[in-house]
């Protein structure tokens, strides 16, 4: 099950090379293929709720010598929403109209790549997948074949290279000291190294995710690829792409090295802290959509590390929450900005209250998750923050939502209303982060189980 | 016929909770989060019952008033009919959250319908969205409301986490007075205060009157400001836990009366009046919860009854005559009561429920505020009276300014449904004055809902020289000295709104505002834009936290330097050629050079490979180098000359001269401590590799590495080969772009 979660994307991938992406067929071809790859996910995920983690090794080796992939809770929750975001994003340019030969088969690559990483229980087959997922990422932001585009995959590319390599280099100062890649392997024996090297591995591995996420002060590459990148591949950037970042940091953090996450418990909230009011402060009287959306990312991520520093079950469940709650709401945001139409702007509404944690949207849970674990805590600075990153989120959501679609000059946009599958799309993707608002129990559930499955893997 | 599908729904609405009522209420319970303990769960108790007929009830002739208001503004606004569903969707999504809040246990619940009012008043005053002020009122409504709500959420977190129960009798049971009760107690009565519209929040309800009528009548007279002055009752077993919480909402009473009450006296626009008027109103209500006590409680209750019913008459009202005159200013209008007396009789009904003349429901309402005000003090007594005084001549003035005197514009025939509303929310006043027992009967249980045990609330007339009849009379005096002799109070008046208007809270609101984005724009500028400075600030602070990490843990010990020997003196000679050829990579400005400089350090580390015993390696290092070279090479050679001639004579400016190196050492230091750190440590002795050697043979394999690549990590080798092959993929789609296509 888990490798026909990897495989099918892949194969379908590997097809479309030799495919002309442009014509309408291969783009639906690549939908279902899509659609499939979401499904196996999916039916993955729901065996993995009810029935606990699953686990295979490649090649029937045992554990450590063959490549083993893991199916927990963590894993499928993020694998589900990667997939789920690839796959309406992949649906809406193909409805639009591909402009590209390669773009339904890089989306697929990415699948291949998010979805195995999110899946293996293997550290450098993780650092593998994420290479691809990058790499295809890359290739994806020059999408649209403008400066804008190209200039903004330059600089994608060069800045996350260099994040990629100090992961590199993490992994193998990991191996050195380890002796083993299989991820649980590696945590029992961190724990008994001395701190002062596996903090540096630590470091490493937070600023390569660091830079994924972009947190401030890594985060300067961030605005410009989002804002330039077409609305489609800036929705698979911020709604899949991104969950490498938050996935790395609970996984690697809260799995891996539990005990530098608490040592670096003041150094998290900072740098979370910062980017919140850095990220907030920056989207408040930006013009376009995506470059709020893009400065909104930063402060938002920086939510997931201040609940990471909170810690504990509580902690870990609210960041789980709040990042897939998060990446929803950027996929929904980013594909419904360059359509137009009163539904599409409906959609766009209650993407904001999502941000800004309104209910009835799936953002209160994340939002409430965290102020819920903050205050557990007893943690003041932790609440602070939240309340003034909320009250900043609702200037700057609700300031370019008029400005977007109130204002007189918007509504009569060139183009008129947008095609109806696109805006479907986006209508439902916005139906279900209601749905999720109203009834929340998945979303929790998944949270707690993903924190279980962090605590319980040492 | 079905615009007054609305109005159906909310007069069923009404006669649901009305017999549900009396059947004696009742719960409901599902599970809704079982995670978090959270319910779906309902209960009609009695302040429930209170303000979710206030919400049906109200509805009711304001959504049969908006049948026929919505077309005609519409109209005036040459705007398409099609958007009146969104005006009647938001309305009745507003009552039912407002129905919602009232009944729900669970107080998560309470909270999803707390920001559900909240929500559907941001998009109902932001309904005329082509103006700028309906933007921004809405805009203003939605912050001072929606951030306040943040705190109240905050609130029952706190409570949740020490108490350990979203349901609201347990937590009344069990919570016991103390700092963090009296914490939550300040969240949740700032959360209330914002939503009723008391100061230092109120500047947002003014504002809000950019609505459409029939949303200044529902939402901002009787619905959704009075959701504030609910959630000070439902939490008041909470709330009197602690003094410091009552002084609070008292204080900020009686500041509402005062400012509110003086500021109607001297707006010229009707719905300007009404608003302040409002904010005076329920500064009576949250007062006479900071008073505290079972019978204030019950007063405060029978107060909020009173006056959402004349209350939303008069704005009606207002609506009303803006549509039969196109006038919305008192200094415009006068002398109406001729052309349209069932209006003038109806609001004038309901002004005299607002002014407390005796056969009205109004005439109670003041006397059990007179009441529980004398029990406390005397001067509580006389701010009570004096407030009651002040209304008087606001609203007297309203109505008279309108309604008597001169006639100063023409007015067209109004159409039956603008009307009769007006006449029925009159008549209900009226009926409230005649036969009030029942009205009371539902206050005084809306009380013990909150208070617990409280006097039975009995209205009736005394003709005798009770206290409260004395202060009513003075009241009444001090309203008809004040609207007799305006020069007594119009300076003093207009410098309040002045100096309002300049220091406020509206004033700081707008200022903060602009300033924020001013100040975002400020940061926006100076944003990191060159590649060189996003990647140094990827590698300075990555590095400064390295070497926290470093000063946080022990150590000593922790590097070990080992020992050289002759053997080794090739390997630091071949690794010395490789750092100078590093370190060389900074200096040229020739292309070429640069890429000799590059590929010395890669064609120096293969030599290093091979001194270490790893001829493969080697060899792989040998390939990949002349490879990369090779494909500079032909990239430069794509390059038309003088593109490259240029980028070589770009001077670098004078400060990154020593930045970029220095930025390069310390990048390089930390990664060589984390190598080190790394490699002092012994290879633990179990390793992975021990396991792959030995089962090799298993594997069909001749030696181990094409076991490894082949078999052991063939996952791995199968996805580097993709991604090798998607970077071929991405290289042929930019070299597409514009010639292969």
């Amino acid at each position: 099950m888990i490798a026909l979660a990897v495989g099918i994307p892949w194969v379908a991938a590997v097809a479309l090379l030799f495919l002309d992406g442009r014509r309408r067929w291969v783009g639906w071809l690549a939908v279902t293929a899509a659609a499939a790859g979401f499904g196996t996910v999916a039916a993955l995920a729901a065996l993995v709720v009810v029935d606990g983690p699953r686990e295979v090794v490649a090649g029937g080796w045992p554990p450590g010598v063959g490549i083993v992939l893991r199916a927990d809770a963590l894993g499928v929750a993020f694998a589900v929403l990667s997939s789920g975001v690839l796959l309406v994003a992949l649906a809406q340019q193909v409805i639009a109209g591909v402009r590209s030969r390669t773009f339904p088969a890089l989306v697929l690559f990415l699948a291949t790549g998010l979805t195995g990483l999110f899946l293996t229980g293997d550290v450098f087959n993780f650092y593998v997948f994420f290479e691809l997922s990058m790499i295809a990422a890359y290739v994806l932001t020059t999408y649209g074949g403008r400066a804008r585009q190209t200039g903004g995959a330059f600089i994608f590319a060069v800045v996350n290279l260099l994040g990629s390599f100090i992961f590199l280099i993490a992994v193998a100062a990991i191996y050195h000291v380890t002796g083993t890649l299989e991820m649980r392997a590696v945590a029992d024996q961190l724990a008994v190294v001395e701190p002062s090297t596996v903090i540096l591995i630590a470091v490493a591995l937070f600023v390569a995710f660091g830079v994924k996420l972009g947190l401030f002060p890594f985060h300067f590459w961030l605005p410009v690829v989002y804002a330039g990148a077409r609305p489609t591949v800036a929705a698979i950037l911020g709604g899949a792409l991104a969950n490498i970042g938050s996935y790395g940091v609970l996984r690697f953090g809260a799995g891996l090295l539990p005990r530098e996450l608490e040592l670096g418990a003041v150094a998290l909230l900072v740098i979370g802290g910062a980017s919140i009011v850095y990220g907030s402060l920056q989207a408040v009287s930006r013009r376009t959509a995506p470059e709020v959306l893009a400065y909104s990312s930063i402060g938002q991520v920086g939510y997931v590390l201040v609940a990471l520093s909170v810690g504990g079950r509580a902690g870990l469940a609210a960041a789980v929450v709040f990042a897939l709650v998060n990446s929803l709401n950027k996929a929904l945001l980013f594909l419904t900005v360059e359509l137009r139409g009163w539904l599409v702007g409906a959609a766009f509404a209650v993407g904001a209250l999502s941000v800004t944690g309104v209910p009835p949207s799936a953002g209160f849970f994340g939002k409430a998750a965290l102020f819920r674990a903050g205050l557990d805590a007893g943690d003041v600075a932790v609440v602070v923050l939240l309340f003034l990153g909320g009250a900043l989120s609702f200037v700057y959501m609700f300031q370019i939502y008029q400005r977007d679609h109130w204002r007189p000059a918007s509504a009569t946009a060139p183009g008129g209303s947008s095609p109806l599958a696109a805006r479907a799309i986006a209508i439902g993707l916005a139906m279900l982060v209601i749905a999720l608002g109203v009834w929340p129990e998945p979303l929790i559930s998944i949270g707690e189980d993903a924190a279980s499955a962090l605590l319980g893997g040492r | 016929m079905l615009r007054l599908l609305p109005a159906i729904i909310a007069l069923g609405a009404f006669a649901a909770i009305l017999a549900g009522w009396a059947a004696g209420g009742g719960a409901v319970e599902a599970a809704w989060a079982p995670s978090w303990g959270l319910e779906l769960s309902f209960e009609l108790d009695g302040l429930g019952a209170l303000y979710g007929l206030l919400a049906t009830g109200i509805g009711f002739p304001v959504f049969a008033y908006a049948a026929r208001y919505l077309p005609l503004h519409l109209d005036h606004q040459g705007r398409s009919h099609r958007e009146e569903w969104r005006f009647f969707g938001l309305l009745l999504l507003f009552m039912v959250s407002m129905v919602g809040l009232v009944t729900a246990r669970d107080l998560i619940l309470l909270f999803v319908f707390w920001d559900l009012t909240a929500v559907s008043s941001y998009f109902l005053i932001g309904y005329d969205r082509q103006e700028a002020e309906a933007r921004s009122s809405a805009l203003m409504a939605l912050l001072v409301t929606g951030v306040t709500a943040v705190l109240l959420l905050a609130a029952i977190l706190l409570l949740w986490a020490e108490y350990g129960t979203f349901s609201l009798p347990e937590l009344a049971a069990r919570a016991r007075p103390g700092a963090l009760v009296t914490g939550a107690g300040v969240l949740v009565a700032i959360a209330g205060l914002a939503k009723s519209a008391q100061v230092p929040f109120h500047f947002w309800l003014p504002r809000a009157m950019a609505a459409p009528t029939p949303v200044s009548a529902y939402l901002h007279s009787a619905a959704m400001v009075a959701a504030g002055v609910f959630l000070l009752a439902r939490f008041y077993p909470l709330l009197a836990l602690s003094g410091l919480v009552l002084d609070l909402l008292l204080a900020a009473g009686l500041a509402s009366i005062a400012i509110g009450g003086v500021l109607a006296l001297t707006c010229d626009r009707l719905k300007q009046v009404l608003a302040y008027s409002t904010i005076s109103q329920y500064g009576y209500v949250a007062t006479m919860y900071g008073l505290g006590g079972g019978k204030s409680v019950a007063a405060a209750a029978f107060y909020v009854l009173s006056h959402a019913l004349a209350k939303s008459a008069l704005f009606l009202t207002a609506g009303a005559v803006t549509e039969a005159t196109g006038e919305d200013r008192l200094s415009r209008l006068g002398g109406l009561a001729r052309s349209m007396p069932a209006l003038a009789v109806g609001s004038g009904l309901a002004a005299a429920g607002l002014a407390a003349l005796p056969l009205t429901i109004g005439f109670f309402k003041d006397e059990l505020f007179f009441a529980a005000s004398f029990d406390d003090s005397w001067p509580a007594a006389v701010a009570a009276v004096a407030a009651a005084g002040l209304t008087f001549a606001y609203i007297g003035r309203f109505w008279l300014r309108i309604f008597a005197g001169r006639r100063r514009s023409d007015a067209v025939r109004l159409p039956p449904l603008l009307t009769a509303p007006v006449a029925v929310l009159g008549l209900a006043v009226l009926l409230g004055g005649a036969f009030a027992p029942p009205f009371g009967d539902l206050a005084a249980a809306a009380a013990r809902a909150s208070a617990g045990a409280v006097p039975p609330i009995e209205p009736a007339y005394h003709l005798d020289a009770r206290a409260e009849n004395l202060m009513a009379l003075a009241a009444y005096a001090t309203g008809i000295l004040l609207l007799a002799a305006p020069w007594l109070w119009r300076r003093p008046a207009a410098w309040v709104a002045s100096t309002g208007a300049r220091l406020g809270p509206e004033r700081a609101y707008t200022v903060g505002l602009a300033g924020l984005n001013r100040f975002s724009d400020a940061i926006h500028e100076i944003e990191v834009r060159d590649l060189r400075s996003r990647i140094a600030a990827v590698l300075v602070p990555g590095g400064a936290l390295a070497v926290a990490g470093l000063a946080a843990t022990p150590t000593a010990g922790a590097y070990r330097a080992g020992t050289l020997s002759t053997d080794d003196l090739a390997l630091v000679l071949t690794l010395a050629v490789v750092a100078l050829a590093a370190i060389g990579t900074a200096a040229p400005r020739h292309h070429l050079t640069l890429l000799l400089s590059v590929a010395g350090v890669g064609f120096g580390l293969a030599v290093v490979y091979a001194l270490l015993g790893g001829p493969d390696v080697a060899l792989v290092a040998v390939l990949v180098e002349t490879v990369a070279a090779l494909v500079f090479l032909g990239v430069f050679a794509l390059v038309p000359r003088d593109v490259l001639r240029r980028m070589e004579a770009i001077p670098t400016p004078r400060r990154r001269r020593w930045r970029d190196p220095a930025i390069g050492i310390f990048a390089g230091a930390v990664v060589f401590f984390v190598v080190w750190g790394a490699l002092s440590r012994p290879s633990p002795a179990a390793a992975i590799a021990d396991e792959h050697v030995r089962l090799a043979p298993q594997a069909h394999a001749k030696d181990v590495v094409t076991a490894i690549l082949a078999d052991f990590r063939g996952l791995d080798t199968l996805g580097e080969i993709t991604v090798i092959a998607v970077a071929l993929v991405g290289v042929t789609t930019l070299l597409a772009r514009g010639r292969l296509r």
